[in-house]
């Protein structure tokens, strides 16, 4: 599977498409793609189904997007999460901090303090 | 008058509607057919008032039908009719019921039979018995008690009759094939169990041979060996049967047998397969021949001779480079008086593939054979690592592709006699865009050293982190250099080993955020402390560069055996 970005824009909501694998080699496109969506749209979904591998930089690009969603008071969400982004999300404990949804029409209007549901 | 005949009528078909549910239902729960038909055809002949019944079946490939129940003053059970033969033979051939009135005048009527028993015929009725695939066999009654002739209602009834007869005939037949599958079946797994009790245990302390078999079928025509010489060397044997299934099972044994035999007798490679093939050919193999590579090597695996009877060729792997060793001769068992051609193979810091051609004819994705082509590639993409989980990778590999053959590999190569066994040793520039690859490479390793796929992907995801901090901070922008990644096992017990030639990292400085922080940044090391059983990191000698040692006890799986499936 070849890496990629695609975006679908509106006022309303962008949904990122990421694909592939997601590591140091470009995930600073990925921040920038998760950031500059977020001046543009009130809403930021990132859909992950189609991404076979995740490293901490392309997590830490999503953690960004989440911090700077809570900041602006915009709604950000992951959305149909692969099981090998789920694995490394649940690794890092953060599977219960980054909002995760199933489809699109699920992604909060504003990103709230997340709840620890132990 | 009308009314009388007709409640007679009536009660008549009614008791023959009784007796043919009844008829039909023994036959259907029956479980012992012999018995079952013994009864049903007494049953038959009592409610046709008839003084003999029998049931004839066919014959198989014979053309012959033959009584196999009956019941009446005269046995004749065995009695043997050609097919379109007096009255029984005709109802089969014609598929048709006949009714003879009067057997004296009936030119239908063969009566030879009658003048043998001093049994009269007098009159007859027979339906042919009948299946989807045709006629097998039919079910006759003779001489009705009561005077006169069977009527075209006894016909109809002894129609009706026939078809559960032919469902239980039927029935029994097809259990019968099915156990008869089951045996052949349970004898087939014996066959193959006691095949692979013929090849060779693995031997370790540095024994330099290793092989590997995969059958296609049930049982396999290939079969490798190796044994020692009273010379102190080792001899071995590589062979394929032509043909599949349990001729060439038997013929591999013999095969192997020989081979050994003579192979013991420390004779040099070319006259070994001389005398096989001389031994093969005194006794018929009806066109069936055994392609084989013999060899010898010292308990190094440094010095080899071999030779080969229409075996594919060997391959001698070095440092990348492969050189090939042709068959020396023709394939044991065709023609007397034949020579083969020998090798002599210097392998000191080479390995020798020996495969048969089951190998180059496994198919790939696309239905392709992989050829000699293929078998190389797959040899340089395993070539990295120790020769168990070498062999392991390819068996690995060559399960997701599909093998049509018997596919069989011996190894022969100098082995570390203890130590960790190298899953993968890489160095490359310390570039984020090599980062997938080395991904790749590490998950097949570790694929090889079967590690399960959950944990795979974590060490896999570690490994990455700290690569992807040896890019980031340690030579940082703007500086370049290479990383060393080396994967080892030793038991069970996985070792991960990072270095580079960066200035020196303080490991005072390397902390781990604690996990579920909402905080990009020190994620990494976390990861490893969270999935490593410890690491370490500390400055090479030179003062230049830094070695990250990292360590996972993986669930022990026992040594590894023979590489069978």
């Amino acid at each position: 599977m070849n890496n990629g970005i695609e975006k679908e824009s509106s006022a309303e909501l962008t949904l990122i498409r990421l694909r592939g694998e997601v590591d140091l080699s470009w995930s600073q496109q990925v921040r920038e793609a998760v950031l500059d969506a977020q001046k543009l749209s009130r809403k930021v979904g990132v859909v992950l189904s189609e991404v076979s591998y995740i490293d901490s930089s392309g997590i830490a690009a999503l953690v960004e997007g989440f911090q700077n969603a809570r900041t602006k008071q915009g709604g950000f969400a992951l959305v149909a999460v692969s099981t090998s982004v789920r694995s490394v999300l649940e690794l890092a404990r953060l599977d219960r901090v980054l909002p995760i949804v199933a489809d699109a029409s699920a992604i909060p209007d504003a990103a709230s303090v997340p709840v620890w549901k132990p | 008058m009308a009314a009388v005949q007709a409640r007679l009528a009536a009660h008549s078909e009614a008791r023959a509607l009784v007796f043919l549910a009844d008829l039909s239902a023994a036959l259907a729960v029956s479980l012992d057919l012999r018995q079952t038909l013994s009864e049903a055809v007494r049953r038959i002949a009592e409610f046709m008032d008839a003084e003999a019944a029998s049931l004839f079946l066919l014959t198989e490939g014979e053309g012959m039908l033959e009584c196999r129940v009956c019941v009446g003053p005269i046995d004749i059970a065995g009695l043997r009719i050609p097919l379109g033969q007096g009255v029984v033979g005709r109802c089969v051939a014609e598929n048709a019921s006949q009714i003879v009135a009067d057997a004296a005048s009936d030119e239908r009527v063969d009566r030879s039979n009658d003048s043998d028993t001093g049994f009269i015929t007098r009159s007859l009725l027979c339906a042919p018995l009948s299946t989807a695939n045709g006629p097998i066999g039919a079910l006759e009654v003779v001489n009705k008690r009561s005077g006169g002739t069977f009527s075209a209602e006894d016909a109809e009834i002894l129609r009706l009759v026939a078809a559960p007869t032919s469902l239980a005939i039927n029935n029994a037949r097809m259990a019968h094939e099915l156990v008869q599958q089951a045996r052949m079946k349970r004898e087939f797994d014996l066959a193959r169990r006691m095949q692979k009790s013929l090849l060779p245990k693995r031997r370790r302390d540095g024994f330099p041979l290793l092989g590997m078999n995969l059958p296609a079928h049930e049982i396999s025509g290939d079969f490798y060996d190796y044994f020692d010489l009273a010379d102190g060397r080792i001899g071995f044997v590589i062979g394929d049967v032509s043909g599949k299934g349990l001729d060439a099972a038997l013929l591999m044994v013999r095969a192997a047998s020989l081979l050994r035999w003579v192979g013991k007798e420390g004779t040099p490679p070319s006259e070994w397969l001389a005398r096989v093939n001389e031994e093969l050919c005194q006794t018929s193999l009806e066109g069936r021949f055994v392609c084989a590579l013999v060899g010898k090597c010292d308990r190094n695996g440094e010095r080899v001779e071999i030779a080969a009877a229409g075996f594919p060729p060997a391959l001698r792997y070095k440092d990348g480079e492969f050189t090939e060793y042709l068959s020396g001769g023709a394939p044991l068992g065709i023609l007397p008086g034949m020579s083969f051609e020998a090798s002599r193979i210097d392998l000191r810091g080479a390995s020798l593939y020996c495969f048969s051609d089951g190998l180059t004819d496994v198919r790939d994705a696309e239905r392709q054979t992989i050829g000699s082509e293929g078998v190389r590639a797959l040899i340089q993409r395993h070539a990295g690592a120790s020769a168990e989980p070498r062999l392991r990778g390819m068996v690995t590999e060559l399960k997701h592709l599909r093998l049509v053959d018997d596919t069989t590999l011996l190894l022969v190569e100098r082995m570390q006699v203890q130590g960790p066994e190298v899953l993968l040793k890489r160095r490359f520039p310390a570039q984020a865009e090599q980062m997938r690859d080395i991904r790749n490479r590490l998950r097949s390793a570790l694929d090889d050293a079967g590690v399960e796929s959950a944990l795979r992907d974590q060490l896999v995801l570690v490994v990455d982190e700290a690569c992807c901090n040896v890019i980031r901070h340690a030579y940082g922008p703007g500086q370049s250099g290479d990383i060393d990644l080396r994967v080892s096992r030793d038991g069970a017990a996985l070792e991960f080993v990072i270095s580079d030639t960066a200035p020196a990292v303080d490991p005072e400085t390397i902390k781990a955020k604690p996990l579920g922080e909402c905080r990009s940044g020190g994620l990494g090391v976390a990861l490893m402390e969270q999935v490593m059983d410890e690491w370490s990191l500390c400055g090479l000698p030179c003062g230049c560069g830094n070695r990250l040692t990292m360590r996972k006890r993986i669930g022990d799986r026992g040594q590894v055996g023979e590489i069978r499936e």
